[in-house]
């Protein structure tokens, strides 16, 4: 597969705060690349440096094989950019906002006229044709700016945290909708807060935190590179520190917490932990209810990578 | 592409409530409220016709000037006439004054003029001031006589040509403010309409910088929909000010039309600058258009006269540099004046001033990246 991205060593200063530190890293024609990281990571600043929106001290982008510019106007014609902010008008129907928007990319009129339809019928505001954007929900105001966004069907999509503040039906819409943009195949890059969204639709993922990739990979190739392997949660009657001393001393133990009579352990590597852990358990009659095991998600991953949640 | 624009550029415009407000409706409130309020003033002033007696001795027979003077000022075919005159002689005279049935009496002796009345008052004052201004005239007269009156004359001559026999109403330039006011008022569509074009000051400006379509391309469109949009609101209030307020504009009304077009684009020219130039919300932007139009408007006289004078005479600087005074006084020269020297002046200013607004945004209107946004 050809690269359909090429960013090369791009660095990004904001007077003394390096947004974004030599970062380097390539996007497959076809894939679903999500940019993870915290706020304040330079996900959406690395965007608009890519999209020649933002000055940048050093580093190149390729785009389609060009070097990317404010005047590659070939190249702008194949990409699709949804902003994190809303960026539609206000004074515009929801079919005129879209149709405006494809004009700046499709200039017959036909044709555009079904791109419109069918971009409206990809993010399901089929009954929403003539209302404003202020008489819009907020997810239906996100499924439009989506729909502007990808109406003229660009072979390369930027989505920037499309479904913030989302209600859930909305987001499987918009989530469908990427897939399916995926599927006739553009290529997309996609950031997010929510980890579920890019275990679900990503391919490949690049964690971000000060302006450098800490990790990337697939899904699984992120989990399997983690310190941890089994995650193990028990909800017991109470613990005293002696025996959270003992557990924390058992083979592989990489990690232990107790709140609010739950009881986390982390393993190094994930075999016979369990049986280990249920003996302690019965053999110091300490009562517990359930009791699970788990391989580490993404979101613990990212907590191990970056010392913080993702939401923080 | 143009049309593209162009058509969606009119739909967002003529879709924006505040816009439509402020460009249309409102110089429409307040050119009906300048109505109701001048309105009254004018015909408050109207003065009533002063009963007055002159002494018609030898030396008034012999004073062409005076004679000619209160003939005019008491001519009952005029309806602009100032007294009603009995010509009499001294003791009938003293009797309509102790009768209260003249307001005063003129006595032309020789040496000096003997104005008799019987109080102090608005018509004893305005006597005594056209008697005192036609003595003044007598001796301007008198002087000229006594000098080279053809190289006199031949300096005055030019301006002399100049002035029309018009008599111009003050609150008629409140009228031509009224109109500047709107045509600057066009800034505010500009600035609305620059702004969504502006990747570092609007999403909607990020999302038309990441299209396939030269900035300046997309700009010409919208910009020319703004002028349209700013024009039709100027004629609007045209039609109203000439039809319903009876507001009289000169003769020549392609020469109107053209200083509104001007004036206009000085508005445009001036949304433009501060879309461009100043990182604000948009409400924040819109505050300080219409502050800035109604300084402007206050200093070319919409708030009284006086202060066009004030300016005229004090800080004439000021007048080649605000919009509103060049638009208020070429629509003042066109009706006052017969010659069209100082028109033209005033819409080259205004030619100067746009071009200086849109050079001032150039630098901002043609980036494309920015170091931040």
């Amino acid at each position: 597969m050809d690269n359909v991205i090429e960013v090369k060593n791009l660095t990004k200063e904001y007077k003394n705060l390096k947004a974004i530190d030599d970062l380097s890293f390539e996007v497959k024609e076809g894939e679903i690349l999500g940019l993870l990281g915290p706020n304040g990571s330079g996900k959406s600043t690395t965007i608009n440096c890519i999209l020649s929106l933002l000055n940048f001290q050093n580093g190149s982008i390729k785009i389609f094989g060009e070097e990317m510019r404010p005047d590659s106007y070939d190249t702008k014609s194949k990409i699709g950019v949804i902003f994190q902010e809303v960026a539609v008008f206000e004074e515009l129907t929801v079919y005129d906002n879209i149709d405006y928007f494809c004009g700046l990319y499709v200039r017959d009129k036909q044709i555009r006229k079904k791109y419109v339809e069918e971009a409206i019928e990809l993010v399901g505001i089929e009954e929403f044709k003539k209302f404003y954007p202020k008489q819009l929900s907020g997810g239906l105001l996100r499924r439009l700016n989506i729909a502007c966004g990808i109406a003229h069907k660009p072979k390369l999509i930027f989505l920037d945290e499309p479904t913030v503040a989302v209600d859930p039906q909305s987001r499987n819409n918009i989530l469908d909708g990427i897939k399916k943009l995926r599927d006739d195949g553009a290529t997309i890059v996609y950031t997010t807060h929510y980890m579920e969204e890019v275990e679900i639709i990503c391919d490949r993922i690049i964690i971000l935190d000060k302006g450098k990739i800490l990790a990337q990979g697939t899904s699984d190739e992120l989990k399997k590179n983690a310190k941890i392997e089994e995650k193990i949660t028990v909800e017991v009657a109470g613990m005293e520190e002696d025996n959270i001393e003992t557990i924390r001393q058992f083979e592989n133990v990489e990690n232990v917490s107790f709140d609010s009579n739950v009881l986390i352990v982390t393993y190094k590597k994930g075999e016979n932990n369990l049986g280990e852990l249920i003996d302690y358990l019965r053999n110091n009659k300490i009562k517990y209810d359930k009791i699970f095991s788990e391989r580490p998600t993404l979101n613990d991953v990212f907590l191990e990578l970056t010392g913080k949640e993702l939401r923080d | 592409m143009f049309l593209h624009n162009f058509k969606y550029s009119l739909k967002t415009l003529f879709r924006s409530k505040m816009l439509l407000f402020w460009t249309f409706a409102f110089p429409i409130i307040l050119g009906t409220f300048f109505n109701m309020a001048f309105s009254d003033i004018e015909n408050n002033e109207k003065l009533d016709i002063i009963d007055i007696a002159i002494i018609d001795n030898e030396e008034f027979e012999n004073n062409q000037m005076f004679k000619e003077a209160f003939e005019t000022l008491g001519d009952e075919s005029n309806d602009d006439r100032i007294f009603n005159i009995k010509y009499t002689d001294i003791e009938e005279a003293k009797k309509l004054l102790d009768d209260e049935e003249i307001t005063g009496y003129v006595l032309l002796e020789e040496d000096h003029n003997n104005i008799t009345v019987k109080s102090n008052g608005i018509n004893e004052t305005i006597l005594r001031y056209v008697v005192d201004e036609i003595q003044s005239k007598k001796e301007i007269v008198m002087t000229l006589m006594r000098s080279d009156i053809a190289e006199i004359m031949d300096g005055a001559e030019a301006k002399l040509n100049n002035i029309s026999n018009k008599n111009l109403s003050y609150t008629m330039i409140e009228y031509y403010t009224l109109i500047a006011m709107a045509c600057l008022y066009g800034s505010m569509i500009s600035m609305f309409i620059t702004n969504y074009k502006l990747a570092n000051m609007n999403s909607v400006g990020k999302r038309t910088a990441v299209s396939p379509i030269h900035k300046g391309k997309m700009l010409v469109g919208s910009l020319f929909a703004s002028y349209v949009v700013s024009l039709i609101g100027i004629a609007i209030l045209f039609v109203y000010t000439i039809f319903v307020l009876k507001v009289d504009f000169g003769n020549n009304l392609a020469l109107v039309i053209l200083l509104a077009c001007v004036g206009s684009l000085a508005g445009l020219s001036m949304g433009v600058a501060v879309a461009t130039l100043i990182k604000a919300g948009e409400n924040a932007k819109t505050g300080i258009l219409v502050a800035v139009t109604m300084f402007g408007c206050f200093l070319s006289g919409m708030m009284g006269i006086t202060m066009k004078y004030i300016i005229d005479k004090n800080v004439p600087i000021l007048n080649m540099i605000n919009p509103a005074s060049m638009i208020t006084d070429g629509f003042y020269s066109l009706y006052y004046y017969d010659t069209l020297e100082r028109y033209y002046f005033n819409i080259a200013s205004l030619l100067i001033f746009s071009a200086v607004m849109i050079l001032v945004s150039y630098r901002g209107l043609r980036r494309q990246k920015y170091d931040s946004i």
